[in-house]
């Protein structure tokens, strides 16, 4: 009786360390909220392989945010899947471009990071659904 | 649930009966005797409850992205690949290690049980029914991207598990509601272990039968008596109302230990057998009567197998083709009616029609002096292996192309929870095997269920019809090989997993 009391005391504490660990310490990021970011893939509607993918940063007022450090991050909405990964270069001042891989048909969504060049973090997640396989 | 033990038929009182000749995993020394201990199942159950009990803190406070959380990948990566995978090479291992007993043991402490489960529900309606539910919501509220009710999900289930436990004695929860529990109980038809008697000849001597009816302690002199019956169970026995000397394979048990714990003559082991063996078997057994005449259990057997199919073929391109196509023939431009038309034509009408048409075709060719849907019933348990091929081709290619996964998203879980790398930066470019190297052994998979399924449906055929085995079995042959092709085109199509079906 006592190893069993013992027991759910352990696991209220677990419970309780499981939901600080989880939510508790997360730094806070800045996601920059009056910035517009704009994604493009070609082809449109997106195949599984190497798309062309276009970016355009800009500030509050409209006016192209240049030299910033952009990269993307793609996603499946389903877990078990490798992420793709690609390092956007700026053509144009604002604009951004590179290629990104869809691995696998489905709904995917893209994770954009960008570093302004006065040092602002711009977060966005967009949602890219129906990927087509073939 | 009421047990009664009866007298052991003759042909079991030969000694060394069974398993004589079997492989015991508990003579393995160390493994055998930590799986002998009284605490064995529950040192294995605490690092799976912790486990969940980190899924369920991701799921709700971790980041709801699924590749990105915890519950999700581990739910819909892990657990559903390694469950499978642990059966074929081993036997009900994730019962046998389940969280949801825990907290259902604790509150049993302090709560006793009063109601026996109803008896117009001793049977598998009920969990045929949360099984088909689960698949649904699966596919209708997109759970395998959705941390957040992927979390409900597994708290839902522990609540399920304590309250009907808490409210009904014996294991209830297992035996007549958990889904879960039914997808393993049929899976493990085809594991190459079981929980069984090493000498009969003991059993035949044996006077307490502490494997069914729990040890208690001595009261006016023996065990067993009706004094001793008031007294507090020091060890349990098989709370499915499985008695281990007319036990028949590895349905409806959990793998509990609680036989080999309460064995006075530790003359329980876990012996080695022919996987799907136990599926050709007739007669009478133990907590279940004769398959052949539950017609509850054809229908798990065939949710089982057509689930199967239904659940894979949701995972490529032709589903939406189909969907989109329904949505416009009917105008209709919410999921769920369609969904719901779908489920009917692969769980109802298209099972209703193929095994009626097999009965009948079998009934015809061989003369069988049985109704087609007693023929049904004969042959229904020959799905399984193939059903079981299914499911271990669809959840092995999710394991082995993303087991590796987990390192980035816990490195990651831990980064965002702790502020510092301690589990080591993410390593995103962790995936698994490669779609070339996994789709051979999901054809392996599928060609071992087929083989299986012939075999086993052989084996049926020679008993409905001895004199005409041949014709009793071809009409099943074929359906297995129809269904197998089938298989064998849903793994052939690239993946295509959308959240938005109309549209999307």
């Amino acid at each position: 009786m006592r190893c069993v009391s013992h027991l759910a005391t352990c696991v209220s504490w677990l419970i309780v360390c499981a939901a600080v660990a989880t939510a508790g310490c997360s730094p806070p990021t800045s996601t920059a909220p009056g910035v517009q970011v704009d994604l493009t893939v070609a082809p449109s509607p997106p195949v599984v392989g190497d798309a062309d993918v276009t970016l355009t940063l800009k500030d509050a007022n409209g006016s192209p945010l240049a030299d910033a450090v952009v990269s993307l991050e793609g996603n499946m909405n389903h877990a078990g899947m490798k992420p793709s990964f690609a390092e956007l270069h700026e053509g144009e001042p604002g604009r951004y471009a590179g290629k990104l891989e869809f691995t696998m048909g489905g709904d995917w969504f893209i994770l954009v990071t960008a570093k302004t060049s006065d040092g602002q973090i711009v977060e966005r997640k967009i949602d890219v659904p129906g990927v087509q396989a073939e | 649930m009421t047990t009664t033990v009866e007298p052991l038929p003759r042909e079991t009182s030969v000694p060394g009966q069974t398993g004589s000749a079997a492989f015991d995993v508990l003579r393995v020394p160390l493994l055998g005797r930590f799986l002998r201990w009284r605490w064995s199942r529950v040192t294995l159950q605490v690092p799976v409850l912790l486990l969940s009990l980190v899924m369920i803190g991701h799921a709700f406070w971790g980041p709801q992205l699924a590749p990105k959380n915890l519950a999700a990948l581990l739910t819909w990566v892990h657990f559903r690949g390694l469950v499978v995978l642990a059966i074929l090479v081993g036997g009900n291992l994730f019962c046998m290690a389940c969280p949801f007993m825990l907290p259902r043991e604790l509150a049993r402490r302090w709560i006793n049980p009063r109601w026996e489960w109803p008896r117009g529900l001793r049977n598998k309606w009920l969990s045929i029914g949360l099984f088909v539910f689960v698949l649904f919501a699966y596919e209708l509220f997109d759970l395998w991207g959705d941390p957040w009710w992927t979390g409900v999900l597994i708290v839902v289930y522990f609540a399920a598990a304590v309250v009907v436990d808490s409210l009904f004695r014996r294991a209830s929860f297992c035996k007549y509601v958990c889904p879960v529990g039914q997808f393993n109980f049929l899976s493990s038809t085809m594991a190459p272990l079981e929980l069984a008697v090493r000498d009969h000849g003991i059993c035949v001597g044996c006077h307490t039968k502490d494997c069914i009816r729990g040890r208690r302690p001595l009261a006016t002199g023996s065990e067993g008596t009706p004094d001793s019956a008031r007294l507090p169970v020091l060890q349990r026995g098989c709370e499915l109302a499985l008695f281990q000397p007319r036990k028949v394979g590895n349905l409806d048990c959990t793998f509990c230990f609680d036989c080999v714990y309460a064995c006075p003559h530790d003359n329980v082991g876990i012996l080695t057998r022919l996987p799907g063996d136990e599926l050709s078997q007739g007669g009478t057994r133990s907590g279940i009567g004769r398959i052949s005449r539950r017609f509850d259990f054809t229908a798990l057997a065939t949710v089982f197998t057509f689930g199967a199919l239904l659940n894979a073929f949701a995972m490529i391109s032709p589903v939406y083709a189909v969907e989109q196509w329904v949505a416009e023939i009917t105008g209709l431009r919410v999921e769920w009616p369609i969904l719901a038309g779908l489920f009917s034509l692969a769980l109802i009408l298209e099972p209703t029609i193929l095994l009626g048409a097999a009965a009948a075709v079998t009934r015809g060719l061989a003369g069988a002096p049985a109704s087609v849907l007693q023929i049904i019933n004969h042959f229904a348990r020959s799905l399984v292996p193939l059903g079981f091929g299914i499911w271990l081709a669809h959840y092995g290619f999710h394991f082995f192309t993303g087991f590796l996964t987990v390192v980035p998203v816990a490195q990651n879980a831990a980064l965002r929870s702790f502020g510092s790398p301690i589990l080591g930066d993410p390593q995103w470019h962790f995936g698994g095997l490669p779609e070339a190297i996994v789709f051979p052994i999901e054809l392996g998979f599928l060609m071992l269920g087929l083989v299986g399924s012939w075999i086993v449906s052989w084996s049926l055929a020679g008993e409905l019809a001895p004199e005409r085995t041949g014709s009793a079995f071809t009409p099943w042959a074929v359906l297995h090989a129809l269904l197998f092709g089938v298989a064998v085109w849903i793994m052939t199509q690239p993946m295509d997993m959308r959240g938005t079906m109309l549209g999307g």
